[in-house]
């Protein structure tokens, strides 16, 4: 069964990703070893998509899909950040040499919760492949990857965010969960 | 000066495209690299790109500058470059200098911005071979936005890589794989 981390559901622990995650320019919170268990997966079967000048990666069914939409997670997501989001969209993406996402692919969305959960198993930072939110007149924020990590990021209209090209030196892939949320 | 005179025959597919050997004698290419040596240059970084770029070189009024800049965009190669590419008169060229250093990259993109007719690259570092990278490739999409490489041009000494910029002319510069300096002088030909 996938357990999150005790820890980040204890109160005074939500009280301050509360704080945290509205203090920001761009708010969001990032929690290390997000996951106190994992449930057995089998690994999604993930499909070449590309549209040159847009992005270039895998794509498959998200590994926690369930766990994404389950009422324990989006009572967590309810209590760290103040929102009320509606899962709109999970999916598993794995960048492996040579791949990339650029900015302007997420040039027409409006206002969502960005949640994305790092299964990286190795990973050198020179490789790339990090995660970068921007935001018109603030500074960008950059996401290292980070195995067992969960960042979660409020977007609003005119916010966008990519993941960097993949060094062909790469010898792994940045594989990640990514759920998207509509916010009501 | 330049050395060539023709341009050889328009390769269309994917999209027209043409390399120019030897195009400066080696008196003015020694010059240029000269002064460009000479420059500096700033890193720029987005999530398209990673570079070191030098000021725009319209700008400048260096002897050597000034020359390559005649070479590459007088009225009489302008005429030329119009007349093989089949496209409308034209009438300026802009230039900057780039150095592509380890990991550094340009991803797809079409260069599409209003008045740019024809793109060129100017390739001035000697010895360059496939294995360090710096490839400019040039690819084919379908309408899915699906890419096909179709040519992979190794950046030799000397050459003039130009295309013609259009809805299909996707191309990128590969990424840098050994501890290089792949120098260009880059820019396009104007409306």
């Amino acid at each position: 069964m996938t357990e999150m981390n005790f820890y980040y559901l204890e109160k005074p622990t939500l009280l301050n990703l509360k704080r945290i995650f509205s203090s920001g320019d761009i708010p969001f919170i990032r929690l290390s070893k997000f996951l106190e268990s994992l449930s057995k997966y089998s690994e999604p079967k993930l499909n070449r998509q590309e549209k040159i000048g847009y992005y270039k990666r895998k794509e498959g069914n998200a590994i926690l899909e369930e766990f994404w939409s389950s009422s324990q997670f989006i009572k967590f997501l309810n209590d760290s950040t103040g929102l009320k989001p509606k899962l709109r969209s999970a999916t598993h993406i794995s960048y492996s040499a040579g791949d990339y996402s650029l900015l302007h692919t997420e040039e027409d969305e409006s206002e969502r919760l960005v949640v994305a959960y790092d299964f990286t198993e190795s990973w050198k930072q020179e490789w790339g492949g990090y995660d970068l939110y921007t935001s018109p007149d603030k500074d960008p924020l950059i996401c290292n990857r980070d195995p067992g990590s969960l960042m979660i990021v409020k977007l609003i209209t005119g916010d966008l965010s990519c993941t960097r090209y993949v060094s062909q030196k790469a010898t792994s892939a940045a594989r990640l969960d990514r759920a998207v949320y509509d916010l009501s | 000066m330049r050395k060539v005179d023709k341009i050889p025959k328009i390769r269309t597919k994917p999209f027209p495209h043409v390399v120019v050997r030897d195009f400066l004698d080696t008196a003015t290419l020694d010059l240029v690299i000269d002064a460009l040596a000479g420059l500096e240059y700033d890193f720029k970084e987005s999530d398209l790109f990673s570079y070191w770029a030098s000021v725009e070189l319209t700008d400048i009024n260096h002897p050597a500058i000034n020359i390559l800049r005649d070479d590459l965009g007088d009225k009489s190669w302008r005429d030329k470059v119009s007349k093989s590419f089949n496209v409308k008169n034209l009438s300026s060229i802009d230039m900057a200098a780039y150095v592509y250093g380890l990991g550094d990259f340009l991803l797809p993109h079409d260069d599409q911005v209003e008045g740019r007719i024809i793109a060129y690259s100017l390739h001035l570092t000697p010895e360059i071979t496939g294995e360090m990278g710096g490839a400019l490739n040039v690819f084919e999409s379908d309408s899915e936005g699906k890419s096909k490489l179709t040519d992979s041009i190794i950046p030799e000494y000397n050459s003039l890589i130009m295309f013609e910029v259009s809805d299909n002319s996707w191309h990128e510069v590969s990424e840098i794989l050994m501890d290089i300096q792949r120098l260009t002088v880059t820019g396009w030909f104007h409306d």
